[in-house]
This record gives structure tokens, sequence and C-alpha cells, in this order.
């Protein structure tokens, strides 16, 4: 829609002096990080109670409950926890959007760490308990270092839900608190201004950087760890 | 396990120094402490540089948000849980939210800058005597052109659509009021008509134009028109000053027959905490200087008479988006018709779209 007259810094220095714009693209990461970081934790404990569920019923009606956040859609989602939330008194803000994405990440983060679980040898626990571990060392020393691929990849799953998730979003944030989606969408009305482009390609250039740095550390690890042995 | 942990750590403390961070910033702005004001508007509809004067001359701190469609800001007030003190909905809205009992009634007496306002734009029939609402800016629905690529031909009025060297040229909004209310007019009735008979042959008048519909379309008309996709289209005077700006060829009009006249306007919700502060904002936005730096920088009509005499004599004398006052005796503001109207309406519509020759 812009015609292109040239190469320009303009709207990279508007964009640093909209303090609002900043707050926001801050606040859409923070929320990212930790909802990221508590559904993993969450998720992971709950793959384990499903993975130990004694009775298979119990296993299935777990692992179907869990199942239920990720068929239903996010509109349906964003629109019960705003019920939810309003009824519970609960003010919108940040902890409302923290909350809500925590909720429909831990799923996603399950469905990541329990593969891994199921793949994993009973024997191996059988050995460790033979050798003296009792529960705490079984889990972390044998099933958490096993599993730990999964909760990594159950982790950056997460945080990428969360950084482009809009529909729940919008219906749970409010004063003053919003996050990048929410406000791009409210700008459509009156078109888009270049700030938001900027802002894109900064945030495409960081997402860029980090691959890049972890393409860089699993190469290392993987040096260092030689034959498949793995090191801790 | 101590490599997990180790991420871990690390993302708790990156988290809690962009907490920190983000905590600084919102005070240097001044958004923690009491005396705040909430103000929920349509995105990027007012010139920043107002919120900071605003905030100069009362102390009060504003926070700005955001919505993108009256009906989603009606569910957020509706269902409560935030605490806006002013909210700027679309006429047809109002009515909808007084009947919900969502807004607060104004006092007149903490406004005096109401006196400015074009008393053709008071008192009107989604808010008698104003009692809720005051007009933000207002504007007109009409039909963008390209002459260029018409052939110098001029449209003045509706039935001009019809031409049939408009070919295949005319882009419609995929809206059941508009394209109706096109076609009523089109044939000289009002755009709040309910008699079914006039409702049928607007109808029957709308399907012979079928021939010359390009696309009907959403918000992406602005786009299209200024990449003379299309030569026609039609649109809301504020989207056609956006367009034109865009696309220097192109030309907007009002037609002759009477149009659609629109309002935003400035509300106070029920969820309001700061009423004082919230009457200073909308008697501040009333002051002709402000609303002047308002609509210079939105592009919008505004309804504030003093005001015009502070902007650019080139946009105010520009009939194309400050109509006459004989033009704007025609123009109708979409009366709410009730539940059963409106779904009629959308069967006509949806029949329309269907029809083919």
């Amino acid at each position: 829609m812009f015609d292109f007259k040239g190469f320009s810094m303009q709207w990279y220095r508007e964009l640093f002096h909209d303090t609002r714009m900043l707050i926001i693209v801050l606040n859409t990461i923070i929320v990212a990080l930790l909802s990221a970081l508590f559904s993993t934790i969450f998720g992971m404990l709950g793959a384990l109670a499903i993975y130990n569920a004694k009775k298979r019923q119990t296993k299935n009606m777990l692992l179907s409950l869990n199942n239920v956040l990720i068929v239903s859609p996010d509109v349906i989602i964003g629109a019960s926890f705003l019920i939810l939330f309003t009824i519970a008194g609960v003010k919108l803000g940040f902890y409302s959007v923290l909350l809500s994405h925590i909720a429909f990440s831990i799923p996603i983060v399950v469905l990541m760490v329990l593969p891994k679980l199921m793949e994993m040898s009973p024997s191996l626990i059988d050995a460790a308990r033979d050798l003296g571990a009792n529960s705490w060392d079984v889990l972390t020393k044998v099933i958490i270092p096993f599993i730990s691929p999964g909760i990594f990849a159950g982790f950056f799953m997460a945080l990428t839900y969360s950084l482009d998730d809009f529909s729940v979003t919008f219906f749970v944030t409010g004063n003053g608190f919003s996050t990048l989606s929410v406000e791009i969408y409210s700008l459509a009305r009156r078109g888009i201004s270049l700030n938001i482009n900027a802002l894109s390609a900064l945030l495409f250039l960081v997402t860029l950087l980090l691959v890049v740095i972890y393409h860089f550390i699993t190469l290392r690890n993987n040096k260092a760890s030689g034959l498949g042995v793995q090191k801790r | 396990m101590k490599k997990l942990l180790q991420f871990f750590l690390t993302i708790v403390i990156v988290s809690a120094a962009l907490l920190m961070v983000n905590a600084n910033l919102n005070s240097s702005q001044g958004y923690s402490g009491g005396n705040t004001l909430t103000v929920y508007n349509w995105g990027d509809y007012i010139d920043p540089d107002l919120i900071k004067k605003f905030e100069k001359e009362t102390g009060i701190k504003v926070i700005y948000e955001t919505f993108d469609s009256n009906e989603a800001m009606m569910t957020k007030i509706e269902q409560g849980g935030t605490n806006y003190d002013i909210a700027i909905p679309s006429d047809y809205t109002i009515v909808k939210m007084v009947k919900k009992g969502l807004l607060v009634p104004l006092d007149h007496s903490k406004l005096p800058n109401l006196v400015h306002i074009d008393q053709r734009f008071m008192d009107l029939s989604f808010d008698p005597g104003n009692k809720y609402s005051m007009p933000y800016f207002w504007g007109t629905a009409g039909i963008v052109y390209n002459p260029k690529m018409l052939g110098g031909k001029k449209i003045t009025s509706w039935n001009d659509l019809w031409d049939p060297d408009l070919k295949n040229q005319i882009l419609l909004v995929d809206s059941a009021r508009e394209v109706i209310g096109m076609g009523l007019n089109s044939l000289g009735y009002s755009l709040n008509d309910t008699n079914k008979q006039h409702l049928l042959a607007a109808k029957k008048k709308l399907d012979s134009l079928m021939p010359n519909v390009k696309a009907i379309v959403g918000d992406e008309i602005k786009i299209l028109l200024a990449n003379e996709e299309a030569a026609v289209g039609f649109t809301w005077s504020g989207e056609a000053s956006e367009t034109i700006s865009n696309n220097e060829d192109l030309d907007y009009v009002v037609p002759k027959e009477g149009s659609n006249v629109w309002f935003d306007n400035m509300v106070i919700p029920k969820t309001v905490k700061n009423i004082g502060g919230a009457h200073k904002f909308i008697n501040f936005m009333l002051d002709p200087k402000n609303a002047a730096k308002n609509a210079e920088y939105v592009g919008y009509s505004t309804p504030n008479k003093k005001a015009l005499s502070y902007m650019p004599k080139d946009v105010v004398k520009d009939k194309r988006f400050y109509p006459a006052p004989e033009l704007t005796d025609k123009l109708e503001v979409y009366e709410d018709l009730g539940k059963k109207n409106i779904a009629y309406f959308n069967e006509l519509f949806l029949e329309f779209k269907m029809h083919q020759d």
C-alpha cells in the first residue's frame, strides 16, 4: 500500500520512541517466557501422573481430559476464560493472560513429554531400584534426564503457542494490559503504520539470531558428548 | 537434570529482568499510582500529542487501550472486570448500550465546551438530547471512484452505478445494511425503510447491478481501489480520504440522493472509576483547538464548528468531507430496526449475493 521511496531508519526511530508499543512487546515476551516455564513444569508432572496411573481407565480418562483443551477452538477457550475470570473476580490484565496461556499450553507439553515416557524401557527403572535408588533418585537421575528432550521440545512449543496466540488473549486482556497480536489487530481499522513493519523486521532478526545460537550450542554439545553416551 | 534446572533458572532470571525493565517503562509513563484515566478507543484514532497535553494540563495519567469493533468493545464492557472510563462507540452501538444500561449519563454542566459543536450533529435519533454521548468524529458513506479509469466520467448519484459502461468495475462491502441501503437510496426511499414492498423493489434493482459488480469484499477495498484493480467502490468517508492519500487519482462523492451519515461518540461506560476525570477528558476533546489538532491527525471530519476555523482552509472547504447543510439534511443515521427486520435485510442480501443472471 505504501510506495517504496528509498531506505530509511525513520520508522525504527519512531518505534523506539513509542513507549507504549515497547511495553506491549515486553509484555508479550514476559508472558510467553513465564507461561512456557510454568506450563512445562505442570505439563511434565501431568505426563508423569498419566504414565504412573495404575488403572488403564484412569489413564485414558486423564488423557482425554488433556485432549479436551487441544480440540476445543481457541475462541471458545477464550470466551470461557473471560466468563470464569469475571465470575471469580479476577481483574483482567497480566495475571488473567498469564493464567490462560499456562492453561492452554499444558496439554501441549503433556503430549510432547508422554511419548518419551512411553518410549522409556521399564527395566531402566527396575535397574535403578535394584542398585539402591529411592523414588527421588529414580525421578531426577533416571526419568527426567531421559525425557529432557521432550521437556525442551514442550517448552519451545509452549513458547511459540503463547507468542502467536491471538484469540484467547483477545478475550482476557484489559485494564491497560495488551499483547502484540491484540494491539496489531486493533490497528486494522485505521491501517497499520510502518512502525509495525519495523517491529516485525526486528522480531524476525531476533528469532533468526536465536535459532543460529541454538544451532551452534547443539553442535558443540554433540561433539562434547561423543558417541551418543549421555554425560551428566 | 542439572542442565534442565540451569535452563529454567535462566528463563526465570531473564523474565525477572524484563519485568523490571517493563516496570521502569511503566512508571516513567506514570501508569502506576491512582490518578489515571482509561480510554478505550479504536486503534490510532487520537493524536498522541493530545494525550500528553491532557496529562500535563490535568495531572491525570491516561491509559490508552484499543479495540477493533463495536461488538468487541461492548462485550468487554458488558462482562466487567475492566475499568474503562471513556469509550468511543459508533451510533448504532450507543442505542444497544443504552438499552442494556451500560452507559452513565453525562453531566452537561461539566462540559462547557459542548457549545462549540455544530447544532446539526446534536440531539440525534440514537441519543436524544445527548444524554449519554458527545460526537467525536463523523462522516458519510459514499462512492470512491477513479475518473482516469472511467475516461473522465463523473459519478454523482447512486443511479450512475447502473451505467452499463461500468461492467465488472464496482466493489461493494460485504454488509447487508450498507448494500440494501444503497438500493433503497437509489429508489429514493429512506435507509431505515422497513416496508417489504420497498425492500423487495430495492433488492430487484440491486440484482440488475450484478453485471457491474466485480467483487463483494471487506477492508481490502481500500487497497484494491488504490492499486486500480477496480474503478468504483462503496466506502466510508474516513477510509476514502485515506485511500485518496494513497492514490491521488481517486475521487470521493456522496451521492445526491442521500446516504448514510455515521458518528463515533465519546461515552462514559458503567465501568467508570474516575468520573470527574472522564468529564474533563470529554470537555478537553471538545475544545476547538484540540478538536482541530485531532481532526488533522486522524483525517476524519470533526463535528466541532469552532474547530474548523483552526484548520487549513482547503480541508474545511472540501465539500466531499465537509458537505454543505443541503446535503447533510438528506443523510440518515442507521436506526435500530429490531431483530426481525435486520434478519430480513440479511436474507435479502444473501439472495442478492447468490443472484445470477
